[in-house]
């Protein structure tokens, strides 16, 4: 049994119209064994970027204060907030210092960046265990569920899709991923980041 | 005591085990689909052995009578030769009884089939689609040694997971809720379930490297049941070999072959 | 105090004296106010820096002079003071700004490596077995963040934002010209012209592209940004600062 299964938990985050989503399931899991359904595994980390660390829980707790040290030193030293891209440099290369020991995650980030011209785009990005950078235009997947969040995603999206439409189909996606998955499901969280507001939203979902 | 030296030297034989693995996985996904009064069943036509393409076009669905269609997915040689023995005895009941086995009769000689080799199983998966007696549309799907079950819709083989989920939402409606006051449809017409079932195989061809090349789906229509959407459809041909029962109708589409 | 071995106040430390002052970094400005002078000039469109650089001999190779250096492609440098000190911190500087990329995959904004370069050279007065660093810089760079920004860092580690500035042996003369000539809407073209004509003020000898070094920042227009900001995942960001070439330099001083 892979130390990447052995929690269980996926993530998944979409593209939409000036806006992003970014959801997952809340099981915490030993093996077959259910152990919590609240636990959390997506965060924020700036009122315009969230993302999710699916995989082995001790080490989504120890990346979390890693990240938010780091972040932290960065808002203080440079005087402004981190972009998600450079956020997601930052994942990477904090990885990748751990290329031959490495931490049992594949984070999930999503987040609106600046333009130059002063507008905000839409960003998403995941990277594997090691910080291989994927920053896919649509959306991305990972955790013990993501052939299946895969399947659906590529069945279900479509550009350009406003925040409530973009709420649906993140939903439905992930729902029915983790409900072919065993090692996922037993609740849903999903948020949606627009340009004035972030929507959390906690899914009624099967909880077997 | 060089003799000695020698001897202890090449007498070291460590004991050796080989083995003979008689089978191999051959990609490819099949799906099937039951509606009120027909069924769809398709399959992509790519076969491959790890990381090569063995050919483009293996098909995977096989029409066994004019109201049964049979996909197999799994190890094709075995695919292969257990159509042909579930059709030899497919022509024996037509000796004996002068008319075509029905749908349901298929369903457990196939799983008598299957688990006469419980300890040496075809490597395949089976989904059979077709008509029932009562003239409904049926899908009915297959473990390699013959659990078997009737379902309104099956997919199965290496896209298996990326497609199953989707068809639980759009064809079971799963984790949807109807508008206040409606419900959802039991069944779906046959040009949204054809639309679905080439979504699906564009969906797994973009993300499994063993789905793709080409695309058949049978149709199979229930006796006396209007074509409506069906005519005139691209790349379509019709298989039926009677003239006043079930029609068995054959769409070929191109997918991504990268 | 004093005895053969040096006495308790034997560590190469910079030592306070009683009157609080550190005697090594006013000796470390001292040897800068003795270094060919170099000045820099905030433009609304970019900034320019330049220098003197004079060989002691005809007979040095001048070609092989740098004082104008580049550490990454937004930011670049000049100093007065002492030539190795100044290789050193050059070196430490590109180091830095690597790092930096290799994190975060972009390059420091110039506040964030002008602090890093005054840490280096804050430290070389605390750590023992090592004397102040003998230079003054002036950075000048652009970033997305604070746009084009002039800092000049001193031996002590402090360092400040300038919108025009001069170091080196004739800096106060040079600032005083720099604030008659100076006004907050010159153009880069115009600022290239004044850094000549304020240089000039105290020049020994010819004025020519061989003696005369200057680095440019030009700010990126809006088109030119939001292309970048395209792809920018791999593709090398479009520099945004320059050294002029000795045909450029040329061209300058003609006019």
């Amino acid at each position: 049994m892979s130390i990447m299964q052995l929690n269980g938990g996926s993530v998944v985050a979409m593209v939409g119209k000036d806006c992003v989503g970014i959801a997952t399931d809340m099981r915490l899991g030993n093996q077959a064994l259910g152990i919590s359904s609240e636990f959390q595994r997506v965060f924020p980390l700036t009122d315009r970027i969230y993302y999710g660390l699916p995989g082995l829980a001790t080490d989504v707790a120890t990346l979390r204060e890693r990240f938010r040290y780091r972040v932290n030193m960065y808002t203080i030293k440079e005087e402004r907030e981190i972009e998600p891209e450079t956020f997601a440099h930052l994942v990477s290369s904090t990885l990748y210092e751990h290329r031959f020991g490495p931490y049992f995650v594949e984070p999930v980030i999503a987040g609106l960046s600046k333009t130059p011209s002063g507008g905000l785009k839409p960003f998403i990005a995941a990277t594997d265990l090691i910080g291989c950078l994927n920053f896919a235009k649509d959306f991305v997947v990972a955790g013990t569920a993501s052939e299946k969040l895969f399947g659906v995603a590529e069945g279900l999206w479509e550009p350009d899709l406003e925040p409530e439409d973009l709420f649906e189909t993140i939903s439905q996606t992930l729902m029915n991923a983790v409900d072919r998955d065993a090692y996922s499901g037993w609740g849903c969280t999903v948020h949606i980041l627009t340009k004035d507001q972030v929507i959390t939203r906690t899914l009624k979902a099967r909880m077997d | 005591m060089p003799d000695m030296v020698n001897l202890s030297a090449h007498s070291q034989q460590h004991p050796q085990q080989r083995q003979f693995n008689p089978y191999t996985e051959n990609g490819g996904t099949i799906l099937a689909i039951a509606g009120a009064d027909f069924s769809v069943i398709a399959g992509d036509t790519r076969q491959s052995e790890g990381y090569s393409i063995q050919t483009r076009y293996a098909p995977k669905v096989f029409r066994l009578t004019d109201r049964a269609v049979l996909a197999v997915n799994g190890f094709a040689a075995d695919g292969n030769m257990f159509v042909k023995k579930v059709r030899q005895r497919l022509e024996w009941y037509r000796h004996a009884h002068a008319k075509d086995m029905p749908l349901r009769a298929i369903a457990r000689l196939i799983q008598t089939m299957l688990y006469s080799r419980r300890f040496f199983p075809f490597y395949v998966y089976n989904i059979l689609a077709g008509i029932e007696e009562d003239g409904s549309g049926a899908v009915y799907s297959f473990d390699p040694v013959g659990s078997y079950e009737r379902e309104a819709c099956r997919a199965a083989g290496a896209g298996q997971s990326l497609v199953q989920p989707f068809l639980d939402n759009q064809i079971y409606f799963k984790n949807q809720k109807a508008a206040h006051g409606t419900s959802h449809p039991a069944h779906l017409p046959l040009n949204t379930v054809l639309s679905l079932v080439i979504d699906s195989f564009t969906s797994a061809t973009e993300r499994h490297i063993e789905v793709g090349d080409g695309l058949e789906i049978y149709v199979v229509l229930s006796k006396g049941r209007p074509m409506h959407g069906l005519e005139g459809l691209r790349g379509m041909e019709e298989v039926t070999t009677t003239n006043d029962g079930e029609r068995v109708f054959v769409i070929r589409r191109d997918l991504k072959k990268d | 105090m004093a005895s053969a071995d040096g006495g308790a106040y034997s560590y190469s430390l910079t030592v306070f004296s009683p009157s609080g002052k550190l005697v090594q970094i006013e000796h470390a400005l001292a040897a800068v106010s003795q270094g060919t002078t170099s000045l820099g000039i905030k433009a609304t469109n970019g900034i320019v820096i330049a220098t003197e650089k004079k060989a002691s001999s005809i007979l040095i190779d001048d070609s092989m002079l740098d004082k104008v250096s580049v550490i990454c492609p937004n930011i670049g440098i000049v100093y007065s003071g002492m030539g190795p000190d100044f290789r050193v911190l050059v070196t430490k500087a590109r180091k830095s700004a690597q790092a930096y990329w290799k994190i975060y995959g972009e390059y420091p904004p110039t506040r964030v490596l002008t602090q890093e370069i005054a840490t280096v050279m804050q430290q070389a007065t605390q750590s023992g077995g090592v004397r102040p660093y003998g230079v003054s810089l002036l950075v000048a760079g652009w970033d997305i963040n604070r746009g084009p920004s002039l800092y000049q860092v001193d031996p002590s580690g402090s360092f400040w934002a300038w919108k025009a500035s001069a170091i080196g042996k004739n800096m106060t003369n040079a600032k005083t010209f720099l604030e008659k000539r100076y006004n907050d809407d010159i153009s880069l073209e115009d600022a290239i012209h004044t850094a000549l004509l304020t240089l000039k003020e105290g020049f020994e000898g010819q004025m020519t592209e061989k003696t005369i070094e200057i680095g440019v920042v030009t700010v990126p227009t809006a088109a030119e940004l939001e292309e970048g900001k395209i792809g920018g995942e791999t593709g090398r960001p479009r520099p945004t600062f320059r050294k002029l070439s000795e045909e450029e330099v040329r061209d300058y001083l003609s006019l």
